[in-house]
């Protein structure tokens, strides 16, 4: 577990530096379990920083989102680096990044911070409902201990875990310049059991499944504009001419709206479930990425965001590459 | 409209340089296929953008074909590698949410082969044919 | 017309002695919104409230405003003649309606919504279960707010009493008059007990007084910068805010034939302002955040003498980084002097 004084130190000396503009972490949010990204500049702001299973944000998302005035004329570019607090999925989504070539690495001071999963909110909000005081929580074995207005409760983790923590693979940061607390023995098992229930289902089936959920879709790109991964400048949503996908919301634009952010996440998704978690509508976005996630795995071998060497899945290729349904 | 009666629309993406030619080469041999294909030519079928196959299913096709050059053949080295990448997971993508498998199909057709063109078309109709008028997300069914 | 009540076993006969379209809110995917039913359809309004608000059907996210032909010169304009009734609108949804109207028949009538509204009957509920982020007392509504409603009902448990509040309200008690009751003094008595008891509810709370000049003062203040930097850009907020109306006008083309619809666009998206030459006047999430808040607390009361905000709290609820409105006016007030 990372130990809150610690974090706070690190965060300190990490402000301090001369070649660090701002630090990217998590603060208590402004009521119940809810967190808030905050952005760092002064030392002296630091002891907000926190670190819990209530931190569910992906702050790889702001290495990249954040938009930038256009400098004054004669004004030099502020080439200081962004420090980022990320858990283990969200250094994957910085080392995707990095694959990329969306960031360098000189830009970024990683702190790693292990973690034992996040909460779904929507699970806990449930389990306790009207809560306006600030809650804190913590990891205990195999529970999340709350410490809730009217006392401690403790919660078994599986009942209030984010269902892509259940399954986690990588809950140590793959790249970081310093890490807090110990090493986490990873827990995951990859099956992806999700992905295959619903693949063991007739087509009817699964079409009548995701025109359910796409026909709720309110089209607010909640998904897109939080995912670290998307990040193009340009994005084929926003485009008028050609306006491959209309703006208006019917099953048809929903779907191929839907068709599209999936596919452009195949090979790149780092799984951070940051997407579903948004969803103002509980569109299981997982599930599709997820589809990607198996397929990548398990016909190339490749898992996005670990390996900062590696290629970009789409844009490299192995002669042998299986062809299976091609005539 | 009757299962018999019923003649697919099917969109087919070609690479300039096999599959079109390929196409080119049953058309002079006058090699009979099937009409129900709508022919659009693209420089490589690394060129194709899976938007495109969504699109052509919103806009009414039954069926889409995206065919290239043999792999290693490609005219530009290495754009049908990517492709096979691409569509491979594509493919995978629409089975998932439900549209039938038949209806998404590739295929390597070198600039020799009007024979194999001929044989590629008539399994993709017939494919087309067998999955039906599509209908899940088109464009026009959605009441304006 | 006075007050009656109906139980809630005969309600289904109630809605078939209307003779009018239906909607309430169902399940559409994992989350609730108003669309339309049949008298049949089970009914469920044990909700605090819907996720997408009823905005949805008067203003619709898509909505064709005509279509067309290629080779020919008529417009095929769409006619929505249908008399509506929208069931189990919650009572700050309804004041919503009423702010919304003002707007959208202010410099120009807009024949699309106001065609609507005129043959819509509106049938709130009473709010009996308020949500954390609720502040609808803080912004001049109620659990049990009337305003915009033409007919609110009461969960007194067994039955729903009908208080008709317009002459349109009254229009429906008389179609189904045949399934009413009369109700009695202990039914209001009741019901007044139960309002008061959700307003007890309401734990947010934010004094408005003075926030429209308090905000105009706080233009260039460093809290924009510092409350907005974790927004992420995404229409969540204002596509799901019952009182948010922008849109935007598209031309749909599918083979020969054509449409120009209006669909719904927010304020938070950067290409909301964004010039063709390529300069954006809003150009981070600080000017954007900044004309959220300002826009309902302060441009739209200026001009039409009520805050367009009714404290429905989904845009607290749905933010997915915890930006949230009464923070927001927590801090322009304590900032401003």
């Amino acid at each position: 577990m990372v130990d809150l004084e610690k974090l706070r130190t690190v965060a300190k000396e990490t402000i301090s530096r001369d070649d660090v503009k701002y630090l990217i972490g998590w603060r208590q949010g402004t009521y119940g379990f809810r967190v808030t990204p905050c952005f760092i500049e002064e030392p002296g702001e630091a002891e907000q920083l926190i670190f819990s299973p209530l931190c569910t944000n992906n702050l790889a998302s702001y290495l990249i989102v954040t938009e930038k005035l256009p400098l004054p004329r004669g004004e030099k570019p502020d080439t200081r680096k962004v420090a980022v607090m990320v858990k283990g999925c969200d250094s994957r989504a910085v080392v995707q990044q990095l694959i990329e070539q969306g960031i360098k690495r000189e830009e970024l001071y990683i702190i790693g911070c292990p973690c034992e999963g996040v909460l779904d909110l929507k699970k806990v909000e449930a389990k306790f409902p009207h809560i306006l005081d600030p809650v804190a929580a913590q990891w205990g074995k195999d529970k999340i201990i709350f410490q809730l207005p009217e006392g401690v409760v403790e919660v078994p983790r599986e009942e209030v875990l984010a269902q892509k923590c259940l399954d986690c693979r990588d809950p140590n940061p793959v790249i970081a310049d310093i890490t807090l607390g110990e090493e986490i023995e990873a827990w995951g098992n990859g099956e992806y059991q999700d992905v295959k229930e619903l693949e063991a289902k007739s087509a009817e089936e699964r079409w009548a499944f995701w025109e359910d959920k796409f026909s709720s879709c309110i089209r607010c790109y909640s998904c897109r504009n939080v995912c670290p991964m998307c990040y193009c400048k340009d994005c084929i949503l926003d485009r008028l001419n050609p306006s491959w996908i209309y703006r208006s919301t019917n099953i048809s634009e929903n779907t191929a709206f839907h068709l599209s952010r999936a596919f452009h996440l195949a090979g790149r998704c780092i799984e951070c479930g940051e997407c579903e978690r948004v969803c103002p509508v509980d569109i299981p976005l997982m599930k599709l990425n997820q589809k990607f996630s198996k397929e990548v795995e398990e016909k190339y071998g490749y898992r996005p965001g670990i390996d900062p060497e590696a290629k970009p899945l789409q844009s490299s290729y192995r002669p042998d590459d299986k062809e299976d349904f091609i005539l | 409209m009757s299962e018999q009666q019923f003649e697919p629309s099917v969109i087919a993406f070609l690479c300039n340089w096999c599959s079109y030619a390929g196409a080119d080469l049953a058309g002079t041999s006058r090699i009979q296929y099937p009409t129900n294909l709508d022919i659009i030519r693209v420089m490589c079928s690394g060129r194709v953008n899976p938007l495109f196959i969504v699109n052509a299913l919103q806009q009414g096709a039954d069926g889409v074909l995206v065919s290239g050059c043999h792999p290693g053949d490609c005219h530009y080295m290495e754009g049908n590698f990517y492709a096979r990448r691409r569509f491979t997971l594509m493919n995978e993508l629409l089975n998932y949410v439900g549209v039938d498998a038949k209806r998404f199909n590739m295929s390597w057709v070198s600039a020799s082969e009007g024979a194999k063109w001929k044989d590629v078309v008539e399994e993709v109709v017939e494919n087309a044919k067998e999955a039906g008028p599509f209908e899940q997300f088109r464009r026009n069914k959605i009441n304006w | 017309m006075e007050r009656m009540k109906i139980g809630k076993e005969k309600f289904g006969d109630f809605l078939a002695a209307l003779d009018k379209q239906l909607y309430a809110p169902q399940k559409v995917g994992e989350t609730l919104r108003f669309v339309p039913i049949t008298p049949e359809d089970k009914l469920d309004l044990e909700f605090s409230n819907t996720t997408v608000p009823p905005k949805s059907v008067l203003f619709p996210q898509t909505e064709t405003l005509y279509r067309y032909e290629l080779g020919k010169t008529d417009l095929n304009l769409p006619d929505d003649e249908a008399e509506k009734v929208l069931l189990g609108v919650r009572p700050c949804d309804a004041r919503a309606m009423a702010i919304v109207d003002d707007l959208f028949s202010w410099d120009y009538n807009d024949p699309y919504y106001q065609g609507k509204r005129e043959k819509t009957t509106v049938v709130g509920l009473a709010c009996s279960d308020p949500e954390v982020n609720c502040f609808c007392t803080s912004v001049g509504g109620g659990p049990a707010s009337t305003e915009g409603l033409d007919l609110l009902l009461t969960d007194l448990g067994e039955v729903y009493l009908l208080q008709p509040l317009t002459e349109k309200g009254n229009n429906l008690c008389r179609e189904a008059a045949e399934v009413l009751e009369q109700a009695t003094e202990e039914d209001a008595a009741a019901a007044e007990k139960l309002h008061q008891e959700a307003a007890g509810k309401i734990v947010r709370k934010v004094d408005t007084e003075g926030v429209t000049e308090k905000l105009m003062e706080l233009w260039d203040h460093s809290l924009w910068q510092d409350l907005s930097r974790a927004c992420l850009g995404c229409g969540t907020c204002t596509f799901l805010c019952p009182t948010c109306y922008c849109f935007d006008i598209q031309d749909e083309a599918e083979g020969l034939e054509g449409r120009r619809c209006r669909v719904w666009d927010s304020c938070m998206f950067a290409e909301y302002t964004l010039h063709a030459s390529g300069h954006n006047p809003r150009p981070t999430v600080r000017e954007r955040t900044r004309n959220r808040v300002n826009h309902k607390y302060s441009y739209f009361a200026t001009k039409f003498g009520k805050i367009a905000c009714v404290g429905c709290g989904r845009c607290i609820n749905l933010c997915p980084v915890n930006i949230d409105i009464l923070n927001i006016l927590a801090e322009v007030i304590k900032e401003a002097i």
